[in-house]
């Protein structure tokens, strides 16, 4: 479809439009006007130019950060540059088969030396990727300082293929691009099982027979394919940043390898097209640092924001947890204060709970506030009571704490006096299941190690008040034999 | 004019040490003293693994200097290496950050820390190109061609030279004393962290004092040979000598070998060629690591081949490929 | 050092008390109670992840603990960490390093050399009595790389010796080497215990593991049996040790884990 679109593009428009660089004096509010409304062949390749960035970056980005070889990109995109001289170097003017061969050429030689590198001396693989980018590079800048010392070598454009420029993309640039995103689509569609195989365990693949060394050396010719498609709109030194980050920020939001494939494409394409945006606003700026701001901008989001792994939905719920053990515990302690006396009045006074939370009055007529807000308390003025929720919840926790601690002398033959503190942590971690298993291995359940009885529940009370817990909670084994 | 300038051999083997000793064959001193020191640290971020590490401090100083740049709007050494470590120190955190809240690898951290800073520098000298004097081919190339021109320090009626070489020599002398007086915990923190942890040697302690220890170089050498050929001289350096030698001590000395052989070589060549001249240092030291790859007497490929052919089973195990095999159980 | 190495029959060499330790918040161990008595080589065994490593690390210091203490000598380790000696796994470091098999074992001393300085000829000698004991004095000035894999670990013997600690730690020293080495391994331990170190070697053969050493320590993910070998050994207490994990425990270490609250 890409090279549908450009063919289509390229015949309606010729490329006459001047560069975006040369138009000095106009405000950012009229070029943003021209971006918008899309009114100008240039705006037009630019944007096309960088959807077409995204989605072929983004596919290949995946594959690198779930193989976690992020920085052979990072080598494979510096050590186009030498090719790219070359090419221009070919005919003289920007000619954009050309510099596509030349830097694929590169970029393959690139990612070949690093292999023999490491396989016949003994330096590390990260040693060898760094000398190669940097030998690479340095003699790419060679080459184009030489190529600018002649009278067309200015003129030519080649000094935007380090930092990138949008609007520098001609219906050229937009053939190459659209081919090579169509031949990627097309192959990592027809091999996507094949591929994910060889990526997640290339031994078994090897076991099945599949021919491991031609698909890993096939993904580097389109990883290669990619990066070099890219460079004029994102420039040599970032392009490798549209390859990790969009994929990185994809592997946040989603745990499944196909949907990281559409995510990534998708956030390759925004930042893509941002950055060509911004980039726009002002006069001579590149293109690839917005780009890759954008996308980091899109990766600092979902670091913070995503719903499973994002730092503040992680923080929120820690949070929670938190409350809830210390609900837990004053629970507890209301328990403990009611068995001091042996079960003999249903109400105890906010001092001795005081007393045996160890804590703060204020600290702890704020948890009783708590615990009346989700109903497992009533409050009077210096007394409290549990209401059968809260007596339902109380024994459930006592329970877990007690059967820990036998677990752990019975089975596990821990001295007794040392089961406290990990009960302390553990009791709030137990689930259902697991109070099951643990009634089931331990023979006797009636009292714990150091001789207290374990309450028990009748199952049928058990099921009565779950779920009454309020924001964060998660039921807390609730267990009792019938 | 042409490509490649016609060969005078006189132009460029006689003359950058005899009339334009002045320019080239200072060029070739700073680049000299960049490459030597660049390599003494890059030795250890070799064996350490950390090579890419090097990669990602000297892009992520980029942003540092544009920005100390543009609070002081001078090219005080000191401003910007305040903002160069800031910046290298920033990097560590994010990439820290990174791998510690997600479940993204090292790796894909490095690479998005450090593109995300770069970026940012190269956005900041473009916005404020007018108020910066700093551009991107600069960030690129260094400036180097720039430092003869610059007014040479006098003291006392001597002739000391240009800033930059001062202080490249400033550095490269720091550099050396801190070498020399933590050999020992650098070693062994390099080669077995948990025996050095073991024995009281403070290993993150070390490993903070190295990256400031890189920023302050990669700094130094920012201006002459750009933020990206830093690398190169990072690590070229280090990885020949690796190939010449199997101790520490002679691999420092032949570091030093080779930084000097690719400094004088690139700036004929840059002579030759006419062309960039830090980008024909690194390709000169590219070469040099070639020469040694091909026909290094223990780890050539050469040599190697030629001795496996006579059957020699000693060299076979020195080939790693074939001792890893061996170690293999 | 001759003050220090004096040892009060009262001080145990190595003190643990309600060791637990989590690894990426995933608890490995839990609990952990031993007293290792002096002079005794002592052997910990256990199936494959009954963190047998990371005991030795945590009580090192090597790897945080999430609760209880470890001394050596009556202090905390890391107070007392020139007494301790330490040989890591062979596969731990990189042996294409640029050092010969003297570095190596110099290295043993720096915790001794002290900042700033460079090894003495007192060091030298030392770290040549030490290659001589594991018969590699001839192999002294070549670089690493060169070695087999008993030669290595002869090596880093021979590093640990250098230390001269009171009380070692050995990560498996027997992997990977051939018979000769092995039991010249075992002939130098039992010279050590003898002189009166203490010596706790992680191992994971069981069969030789009886004969080696005086004590044993059979660990699944918490002490299952420490003692004297011939009360330890027994059919009963071995498939307690090796007969399945205590699965509940493995749950639980995950449902830590997946909340994050043990930290």
């Amino acid at each position: 479809m890409g090279l549908g679109c450009a063919v289509l593009l390229a015949s309606a428009f010729s490329a006459q439009a001047a560069k975006i660089g040369d138009l000095t004096q106009t405000r950012w509010t009229e070029q943003a006007w021209r971006f918008v409304t899309l009114s100008d062949p240039v705006v037009r390749y630019a944007c096309l130019g960088t959807l077409l960035l995204g989605i072929s970056c983004g596919l290949l980005g995946s594959f690198l950060v779930v193989r976690r070889m992020a920085l052979l990109g990072d080598a494979l995109s510096h050590a186009v540059l030498p090719g790219v001289a070359l090419g221009f170097l070919w005919n003289l003017e920007k000619d954009p088969l050309a510099i596509f061969i030349g830097a694929l050429l590169a970029g393959l030689a690139g990612s070949a030396t690093v292999s023999i590198l490491t396989r016949t001396t003994r330096l590390k693989e990260d040693t060898a990727l760094g000398m190669v980018l940097a030998s690479f590079f340095g003699l790419g800048l060679c080459l184009m300082s030489m190529f600018q010392r002649l009278p067309t070598g200015n003129k030519s454009g080649i000094e935007t293929f380090l930092f990138g420029q949008a609007a520098a993309l001609g219906p050229g640039d937009i053939q190459v691009m659209g081919a090579v995103t169509l031949v990627v689509v097309g192959l990592l569609g027809l091999g996507y099982k094949e591929f994910l195989l060889v990526s997640f365990d290339p031994g078994f693949a090897r076991v099945l027979a599949l021919p491991t060394v031609w698909f890993e050396r096939l993904l580097v010719m389109l990883l290669a394919f990619a990066v070099v498609s890219a460079l004029q709109a994102v420039g040599v030194v970032l392009v490798s940043a549209m390859l990790i980050i969009p994929a990185a920020t994809a592997s946040l939001l989603t745990d499944r390898f196909h949907r990281v494939l559409v995510w990534s494409s998708c956030l390759g394409m925004i930042s893509g097209l941002s950055g060509a945006f911004l980039s726009f606003l002002g006069t001579r700026l590149p293109t690839g640092p917005f780009m890759v701001l954008s996308a980091s901008l899109l990766f600092a989001l979902a670091l913070l924001f995503s719903p499973r792994q994002g730092i503040v939905p992680r923080w929120y719920r820690q949070r929670s947890q938190r409350v809830r053990i210390e609900r837990e515990n004053t629970l507890k302690a209301i328990y403990q204060v009611l068995e001091s006396d042996g079960f003999a009045s249903e109400t105890i006074t906010v001092a001795a709970l005081t007393a045996r939370r160890r804590l703060a009055l204020a600290a702890v007529e704020a948890e009783i506030r708590s615990l009346v807000a989700v109903e497992f308390a009533t409050a009077s003025r210096d007394r409290v009571a549990l209401t059968p929720s809260g007596w339902l919840r109380a024994c459930a926790i006592v329970r877990n704490h007690r059967l820990w601690e036998l677990y752990l002398t019975h089975a596990a033959q821990i001295a007794p006096d040392h089961v406290h503190d990990d009960a302390e942590k553990i009791e709030h971690v137990l689930g259902e299941a697991m109070v099951r298993e643990l009634e089931r291995r331990l023979p006797r359940i009636d009292t714990d190690p150091h001789g207290r009885p374990i309450p028990s529940l009748p199952a049928s009370m058990a099921g009565a008040h779950l779920g009454a817990g309020g924001a964060g909670d998660r039921p807390v084994g609730y267990g009792g034999r019938t | 004019m042409t490509l490649i300038p016609e060969f005078q051999a006189h132009r460029v083997f006689v003359e950058p040490w005899t009339t334009e000793l002045g320019s080239h064959g200072l060029m070739a001193l700073v680049t000299f003293l960049v490459g030597a020191t660049c390599g003494l640290i890059g030795n250890f971020l070799i064996l350490r693994r950390m090579a890419l590490v090097g990669d990602a401090i000297s892009h992520s100083v980029l942003p540092g200097i544009a920005l100390a740049f543009l609070i002081t709007g001078s090219r005080g050494i000191g401003a910007m290496v305040l903002g160069a470590m800031v910046a290298a120190w920033l990097t560590h955190g994010l990439i820290e950050l990174i791998s510690r809240h997600s479940r993204l690898k090292q790796d894909a951290a490095i690479g998005i820390a450090f593109s995300t800073l770069f970026a940012i520098g190269v956005v900041l000298i473009a916005v404020f190109a007018d108020k910066v004097d700093l551009d991107q081919d600069c960030v690129l190339n260094g400036e180097l061609p720039m430092i003869p021109l610059e007014p040479p320090v006098r003291l006392g009626g001597w002739v000391l030279g240009p800033p930059p070489l001062l202080r490249l020599v400033g550095v490269l002398v720091v550099s050396l004393v801190l070498l020399v007086t933590f050999y020992k915990e650098l070693l062994i923190t390099s080669f077995d962290p948990g025996l050095a942890a073991c024995l009281g040697i403070r290993v993150g302690a070390i490993h903070h004092g190295l990256m400031l220890w890189l920023a302050m170089v990669v700094v130094a050498s920012f201006e002459a040979v750009g933020a990206i050929l830093v690398i190169a001289l990072l690590i070229l350096p280090g990885a020949t000598a690796s190939l010449l030698t199997d101790r520490m001590v002679p691999r420092l000395a032949w570091t030093t070998v080779h930084a000097a052989l690719s400094a004088i070589s690139g700036m004929h060549l840059s002579v030759a060629l006419d062309c960039s001249p830090a980008g024909a240092t690194v390709v000169a030291g590219a070469g040099w690591f070639c020469v040694v790859w091909l026909f290094s007497p223990t780890e050539g490929l050469i040599p190697r081949a030629w001795c496996l052919r006579r059957g020699s089973v000693d060299s076979r195990l020195r080939s790693p490929e074939l001792r890893q095999h061996n170690e293999s159980p | 050092m001759s003050l220090e190495t004096g040892n009060p029959a009262n001080v145990p060499p190595l003190e643990i008390h309600d060791l637990t330790v989590a690894y990426r918040n995933k608890p490995v161990l839990w609990g952990i109670d031993l007293v290792a008595p002096a002079g005794k080589l002592i052997g910990i065994v256990g199936p494959n992840g009954a963190g047998k490593s990371t005991l030795i690390k945590a009580c090192m210091g090597l790897l945080p603990c999430s609760s209880g203490w470890v001394t050596a000598f009556g202090r905390p380790v890391t107070q007392s960490l020139k007494r301790v000696g330490y040989v890591p796994q062979r596969e731990s470091v990189d042996w294409d390093f640029p050092v010969s098999v003297m570095d190596v074992v110099l290295m043993g001393r720096y915790g001794r050399i002290g900042l700033f300085k460079r090894p003495s000829p007192e060091d030298r000698r030392i770290a040549r009595d030490c290659l001589e004991q594991v018969q590699m004095l001839p192999f002294a000035e070549r670089q690493i790389s060169n070695l087999s894999g008993g030669q290595q670990q002869r090596v880093f013997l021979a590093r640990a010796l250098a230390q001269e600690s009171d009380l070692y730690f050995m990560d498996e020293p027997f992997t990977g080497v051939d018979a000769a080495t092995e039991s010249a391994i075992i002939a130098l331990l039992q010279g050590l215990r003898s002189r009166g170190k203490t010596i706790l070697v992680v191992h994971h053969d069981l069969p030789t593991a009886r004969t080696y050493f005086d004590w044993l320590l059979l660990l699944n993910m918490r002490v299952v049996a420490f003692g004297p070998t011939e009360e330890v050994f027994t059919p009963d207490l071995l498939q307690k040790t090796y007969g399945g994990r205590l699965t509940i425990l493995s749950e639980v270490a995950e449902a830590v884990r997946g909340q994050g609250t043990l930290t």
